[in-house]
């Protein structure tokens, strides 16, 4: 079996770069490409407009401010994965995170999705409304989830260029 | 993600003072102030103000949710305030806001923002949840409400 694409969930919080990092350490390990997927949270801004928190040029101002978050977090992996002279592409959606990000992990037809690890439950609403775990559950490949930072920091600090 | 890890007792006050708009969302910028949660108070109101001049947050039920991202803040901060008297906020149905969420960001925790601002909406929505939360005389009552409807 011949692996050939790793595709990695950013989410765009804190621990992204700590995804990311373990997504480019197994890339190089299996010598595949690696693809990162950032997803512009649509809905959400939908919904709040929806409900009139918002009005519509905020929210396009969010969207916009959103959009160069993601761009920026994806430049940024991308210098990391160049470093480590690794095969990598960025993507930058919008739309439903997890509906986008499986809809490209399938287009793609990649062997391994990562993704960061899953939040606290707060309810049990969550198992079904939660983005992570919608992607989870009907990922189309087997999933990797990230846990333990400080050993990913190590494993990538300790991994050759 | 929780509304209820974000609100804390001591950022409640069940009794404003205030009765115009913006002297309500600096008493509640004052309370997140003292807390250390905010590095420039004034430049944080000014936000605040500047995105109600786009239309009001007063989003009917006697609710209004000012908020605004800025530097100024420090990660993500909410703070609650009731107004017995009421509070002209220019609401979209016209009545008074007796329920005050003053929330901020930090440009960079933007993500986290929405969402919670998305659970308060929803919450809102749910008329069980607001007559509990109506009936909530104290800021411990007021998080139990939203823990139990957040379960």
């Amino acid at each position: 079996m011949v692996l050939r694409t790793i595709v990695v969930s950013i989410a765009g919080s804190s621990g992204s770069l700590v995804t990311a990092k373990y997504a480019i350490a197994l890339a190089k390990l299996l010598s595949v490409k690696l693809v990162a997927l950032y997803v512009v949270n649509v809905k959400v801004l939908q919904d709040l407009l929806k409900s009139r928190i918002f009005v519509d040029v905020e929210a396009r101002v969010y969207e916009r401010d959103l959009e160069q978050q993601g761009a920026a977090i994806l430049e940024r992996i991308s210098k990391m994965a160049k470093e480590k002279n690794i095969e990598f592409e960025g993507c930058l959606m919008k739309g439903v995170i997890s509906d986008e990000v499986l809809n490209k992990t399938q287009e793609l037809h990649a062997d391994l999705l990562v993704m960061g690890e899953l939040k606290e439950m707060a309810s049990r609403a969550d198992v079904f409304y939660d983005e992570g775990e919608r992607i989870l559950r009907r990922s189309p490949c087997p999933v990797v989830m990230v846990k333990n930072p400080a050993m990913v920091e190590t494993l990538y600090k300790e991994m050759g260029p | 993600m929780r509304f209820s890890d974000y609100l804390t007792k001591e950022s409640c006050v069940m009794d404003l003072k205030a009765v115009t708009k913006e002297d309500a969302i600096r008493e509640l910028a004052d309370v997140l102030a003292q807390q250390g949660r905010v590095s420039d108070e004034g430049d944080f109101i000014k936000h605040v103000m500047e995105r109600e001049k786009l239309g009001s947050t007063g989003i009917g039920n006697h609710v209004a949710i000012p908020h605004c991202p800025t530097r100024s803040v420090k990660g993500v901060v909410v703070a609650f305030g009731r107004s017995k008297q009421g509070v002209d906020f220019q609401s979209v149905d016209g009545h008074e806001v007796n329920h005050l969420f003053l929330m901020g960001t930090n440009p960079e925790d933007l993500n986290v923002y929405l969402k919670l601002l998305a659970t308060l909406s929803k919450l809102l929505n749910d008329r069980m949840f607001r007559r509990e939360f109506g009936d909530a005389a104290t800021p411990d009552e007021l998080i139990a409400v939203f823990k139990k409807h957040e379960k």
